[in-house]
């Protein structure tokens, strides 16, 4: 992954939007715990009630409540850092370039 | 996971695919449910006519007029996954060309959360009974019998006959009313 993009993309995941691998997954545990658990407490509850409408309302609120929970970059989930490598020299970017234009060029014949 | 987008992309398909799963449990506590209930059906007025009829290929068709008494209770039938129930009366009978008839008198809609317990005097049917022919003079038995179609949420529609009926024979002549 890291030839296809120039090196300054990278600089971009270090920004505020986004969020490192491990901690992505941290979040989809989270989410798939809370529907989960929505799921199961909507499922009996509609059962009892003997309605279908309240099971999908609870399992739309432990959708809203994990969309607040996971979406937004909370700082929890910036734990672990990855410690990226330094930037190349400014050579070894260009000769990575020159390849990926070479190539453009071949397919717009 | 690092982007926004792709941690919504994750949670909606996630979410959809648990609401299906739900969807699924909620047809199968009800799969196999028998959604028969006792009708009774009373016959009080029957009368014949022998008109024209402008949809058959025949100049003159039999037309049957009924007045019926219907009496059921179909609370049992609804349940978490019933959204309506699409009650018909329909009448069988055989004649000299046809070996079976049935045709649809009356129908009716009832929805989740109406009043369940039916008790309809006097009714007149809805529908024309006419004949394919003048089979309905003199016809010894006709059976009248309520049936349903439950409409679910999530599943099957089965269709079900309730269990009662009744059957009238009918005039011997045209415009001479039969009383039972």
């Amino acid at each position: 992954m890291i030839e296809y993009f120039p090196l300054s993309f990278y600089s971009l995941c270090l920004s505020s939007k986004m969020i490192n691998f491990a901690n992505g997954l941290l979040a989809e545990q989270i989410f798939q715990g809370i529907i989960l658990a929505s799921a199961v407490i909507g499922f009996a509850y509609g059962l009892i009630i003997e309605q279908f409408g309240w099971t999908v309302y609870i399992v739309l609120g432990g959708f809203a409540v994990s969309c607040l929970l996971t979406l937004p970059p909370w700082p929890m989930y910036r734990q672990n850092p990855l410690s990226w490598q330094p930037a190349l020299p400014e050579t070894t970017g260009e000769t990575l370039q020159k390849p990926q234009e070479n190539l453009k060029k071949k397919k717009h014949k | 996971m690092n982007t926004v987008l792709s941690r919504a992309n994750s949670l909606f398909a996630f979410s959809l695919s648990v609401m299906a799963a739900l969807t699924f449990g909620c047809f199968i506590t009800t799969a196999f449910k028998d959604r028969r209930v006792p009708v009774d059906i009373h016959v009080s007025r029957v009368m014949l006519k022998n008109v024209d009829d402008f949809t058959g290929p025949r100049e003159r068709s039999d037309l049957g007029f009924i007045t019926f008494d219907l009496s059921a209770d179909i609370k049992p039938i609804f349940d978490w996954n019933v959204k309506q129930l699409f009650l018909y009366l329909s009448a069988e009978y055989t004649t000299k060309s046809n070996a079976l008839n049935q045709v649809v008198l009356w129908d009716k809609i009832v929805l989740r959360g109406e009043s369940t317990k039916l008790n309809l005097r006097d009714m007149k049917s809805k529908y024309f009974f006419f004949d394919d022919g003048n089979g309905l003079r003199a016809n010894k038995n006709i059976t009248l019998t309520l049936s349903w179609n439950v409409v679910p949420n999530a599943g099957i529609l089965p269709l079900v006959m309730g269990s009662g009926h009744m059957s009238v024979p009918f005039p011997e002549s045209y415009e001479t009313t039969k009383s039972y």
